[in-house]
């Protein structure tokens, strides 16, 4: 295959040229144009099969409960104990939303702190030193962060509280914030950097302080990006599973408490899946209640969207 | 440089040497081909390993695949087809609390696996009877100073519904006694280590756990008076363990059958199964 060197500016000679290289050019962009296209659209449909996929099998292993027992008990009922065919998941679902929003009462206003430092406040060596050391604290399986959970964190509670075992929301949900930690700080940090800089220079030009630009231009100017860093961190801390199994204490009950020993979806799914027959009440159960675990981090995405959009458009 | 390419090629001509007779010898050995697919108990699954290891060098055309769950996955794998062998810790043959038979199943003994009351190390009892075991696990037993310790209160660490270690342990050490469901000082653990760790950083806790997993940082206290060892689970005085199993969909045949008789021969009974800290059947009768 040989290449004109000319062909580089084709425009400038105009329809005199067109034939011939100019025109074989033409047709290889058009072809890798369109194999570009259908890859693409190839690589976005395989991956809606795969969701559709899992919410088709989850879905349609839960729904074999339907038949067995009633809604009603399933969601209203806290009594879980299978051994004796009584399925209520209220507690865990509870537990589930509680475990959630106290991790990201904890972890958002620390990591948004944190965020706001590295963006706005740090010296470029401090902002060199605190970012790579967040992108590894992501990068450390949770199976790791259950496991300092168990040996550092327990004790400590155990210790200051008086509590005899320390398991519980609270025990969890330390171990969760600092999972989430990182990725919503980092996220905000990008959203935060990406303020531009004329906001900052009209609000100094304005005679404010540092304190307010950040907090009334630059914080509501990352509103959206913010947003998506907490949703983000929610998602984790709803789905995560190993760390939280290893603290919470895995007891089928309603927490009441900060240290009571309870249960929450994921860690119920895990400890119980792989001891139920397949073809039982007891495994549509648990089956329903990942397929809930699905539907409220959707719901909850969604709902977050909205009101993310709604602030915007005010 | 060229010192290195030298010690490299002839190091690889060595490795060369040693594999080509190590299968030259093997080929002669066996003539079974097939797969084996073994699946169940996690406390059995070191066990089932080192077994396949000994075994496919045997008959290198057999190829073994084992992994660990829960003990029940064992007898269903092999009742949907999806496992030749399903390792399990108690007889899924016939009904045990919680769990109905497997019907067609055969349940071929492959190993004895004894359990142990632990407790952490800050507690000063060293011996509990059936009926203390069955006042604590059942919560009317909630101090330690209730069964001559000092005043604490007790955190019991059990396994979760379902655990093979749990079955075994409800049906030998407590008599057949309830497990409390929810307390306020009681908690579940997802596995045997899990098990482990968490008894032994909690103060005034008690658990149970496979006796090969006993180790320095957790107290393995007496049952009845007898101590936990394997010389008293053999001479009859020590009551908590149970036979391993593994099931099969009818009597087995050709390389399932040949691979179970190798792990119920005396020679892997006396060798890698006793340097493993299991208990040869042939102990028990």
């Amino acid at each position: 295959m040989v290449q004109p060197t000319y062909d580089s500016t084709p425009a400038v000679n105009g329809s005199l040229h067109i034939k011939g290289d100019t025109g074989r050019r033409h047709l290889r962009h058009l072809l890798a144009n369109t194999f570009a296209r259908y890859y693409f659209l190839f690589s976005i449909l395989a991956l809606c099969l795969v969701l559709a996929l899992v919410i088709v099998f989850i879905g349609k292993t839960a729904m074999l409960l339907l038949g067995q027992i009633s809604l009603a008990d399933f969601f209203l009922s806290f009594n879980w104990t299978p051994e004796e065919d009584k399925f209520g998941a209220a507690a865990f679902i509870i537990n589930t939303l509680s475990l959630t929003a106290l991790t990201l009462l904890i972890s958002v206003p620390v990591s948004i702190g944190m965020a706001v430092l590295t963006a706005e406040i740090a010296p470029i060596w401090l902002k060199r030193f605190i970012r790579p050391i967040l992108d590894l604290l992501v990068g450390i399986p949770s199976i790791v962060y259950g496991y300092l959970g168990l040996t550092v964190l327990l004790p400590m509670l155990r210790r200051a509280s008086g509590e005899s075992l320390g398991d519980g929301l609270l025990a969890a949900a330390l171990v969760l914030a600092l999972m989430v930690l990182p990725t919503i700080a980092r996220i905000s940090d990008d959203a935060i950097t990406a303020v531009p800089g004329k906001y900052r220079d009209a609000a100094y030009a304005l005679g404010s302080t540092r304190l307010q630009v950040i907090l009334r231009v630059v914080l509501p100017a990352a509103g959206r990006g913010i947003l998506a860093a907490v949703i983000l961190g929610m998602t984790r801390a709803i789905g995560e599973t190993m760390a939280v199994v290893m603290v919470i204490g895995n007891t089928p009950q309603l927490a009441k408490t900060l240290f009571t020993p309870a249960s929450v979806l994921t860690s119920n799914i895990v400890m119980q899946i792989s001891n139920v027959e397949f073809d039982s009440t007891w495994n549509y159960a648990l089956h329903m209640m990942a397929f809930l675990l699905l539907l409220i981090s959707f719901l909850l995405i969604l709902v977050i969207r909205f009101l993310g959009r709604k602030r915007r458009e005010r | 440089m060229k010192l290195f390419k030298k010690i490299t090629f002839s190091a690889l001509a060595a490795v060369f040497a040693v594999t080509a007779s190590f299968a030259g010898g093997a080929s002669a050995a066996g003539s079974l081909s097939g797969k084996i697919t073994v699946n169940g108990s996690t406390a059995l699954l070191p066990l089932t390993l080192q077994a396949a290891k000994e075994f496919q060098r045997m008959n290198p055309k057999v190829r073994i695949a084992a992994s660990g769950k829960g003990s029940v996955t064992g007898p269903q794998a092999v009742k949907k087809g999806i496992a030749d062998i399903g390792a399990c810790d108690w007889d899924a043959s016939m009904d045990v609390p919680g769990f109905k038979a497997f019907s067609g199943q055969v349940a071929n003994k492959v190993a004895v696996i004894p359990f142990a009351t632990i407790v952490n190390k800050n507690v000063g009892v060293d011996n509990l009877t059936t009926e203390q075991l069955r006042g604590i696990y059942s919560g009317k037993i909630t101090n330690w100073k209730q069964v001559g310790g000092a005043d604490a209160d007790i955190v019991v660490i059990t396994r979760a519904f379902g655990s093979g270690t749990r079955v075994n342990y409800q049906a030998k050490a407590l008599a057949g006694g309830d497990i409390v469901k929810k307390e306020k000082n009681y908690k579940e653990t997802g596995s045997s280590g899990d098990m482990k760790t968490a008894v032994a950083t909690t103060p005034n806790a008690i658990g149970y756990i496979d006796l090969v997993y006993v180790s320095g940082d957790v107290k393995a206290v007496k049952y009845n008076g007898v101590a936990a060892t394997t010389e008293n689970v053999i001479n009859g005085s020590y009551k908590i363990w149970a036979y391993g199993y593994y099931m099969t969909k009818g009597q087995p045949t050709g390389a399932v059958k040949a691979f179970i008789d190798y792990v119920q021969s005396k020679k892997f009974q006396q060798g890698s199964l006793k340097k493993l800290k299991f208990i040869p059947i042939s102990a028990m009768k």
